[in-house]
């Protein structure tokens, strides 16, 4: 039992730590669209769409990586 | 010296809607009027920070002693920076801090992201609110079904 409430109250590991960029994106997508939205009213479609293209990049960047790393260990 | 008075308010409002946004993310825009803008805003930063600190803990993810440039980061939250910094020291000074620390906490990392990115984009929300403290503030919106004064 932690001391503090906080402590080990949410532990993710393993390969789930990879959808805790959802949130994150969509904390940086909502923030980002609502200072530059003049009219609240486009702000759901337009962080919508940001979000999209935030976490699709953000995966497509992680498995090129991942594709460059395995093919530079097959190499080695 | 109308002109010179005027000035002055005007930057008292950009300082005050500035030093807001900083203590309470949203808040400089709820002072300027964006009331719906300033909640949403207070909302997210506050879930995105104590999210983090969830994961890690606030000893291990709120550490300058540690981690400098993401406390500098974090420390842009304002209050919640602050709280969670208080906490962590407070937690570290305990006399059984080696018995609740847990190096091996896997999700230290995440939540070190999760609030230095909370602390960034309350920058940008800052900055917003300097920017939008220079401009008049918007007309309060007529209850519905009246239209708005000098609508046809």
């Amino acid at each position: 039992m932690p001391a503090c409430p906080l402590i080990a109250l949410l532990a993710v590991t393993g390969i789930s730590r990879m959808l805790l960029l959802l949130p994150l994106s969509l904390a940086i997508a909502v923030v980002y669209k609502t200072t530059r939205c003049e009219n609240l009213r486009d702000v759901p479609a337009a962080v919508a769409a940001l979000w999209l293209t935030l976490v699709l990049g953000m995966y497509a960047v992680g498995v090129a990586i991942w594709l460059l790393f395995m093919i530079c260990v097959e190499w080695t | 010296m109308a002109a010179t008075q005027t000035n002055m308010q005007s930057l008292i409002r950009v300082c005050t809607a500035g030093f807001l946004a900083w203590l309470v993310p949203g808040a400089g825009h709820i002072l300027l009027r964006h009331r719906t803008r300033g909640w949403i805003l207070l909302i997210t930063i506050t879930l995105t920070f104590w999210s983090g600190v969830a994961l890690g803990g606030p000893q291990d993810t709120v550490d300058p002693h540690k981690r400098l440039p993401w406390f500098m980061a974090q420390i842009c939250t304002g209050s919640h920076g602050l709280i969670a910094y208080a906490w962590g020291e407070y937690l570290r000074a305990a006399p059984d801090a080696a018995q609740r620390a847990n190096p091996s906490f896997a999700s230290v990392d995440a939540a070190v992201v999760y609030t230095g990115i909370a602390g960034l984009l309350n920058l940008l929300v800052i900055l917003d609110a300097l920017s939008r403290a220079d401009q008049p503030a918007p007309a309060p919106t007529p209850p519905t079904g009246q239209p708005a004064r000098g609508s046809p």
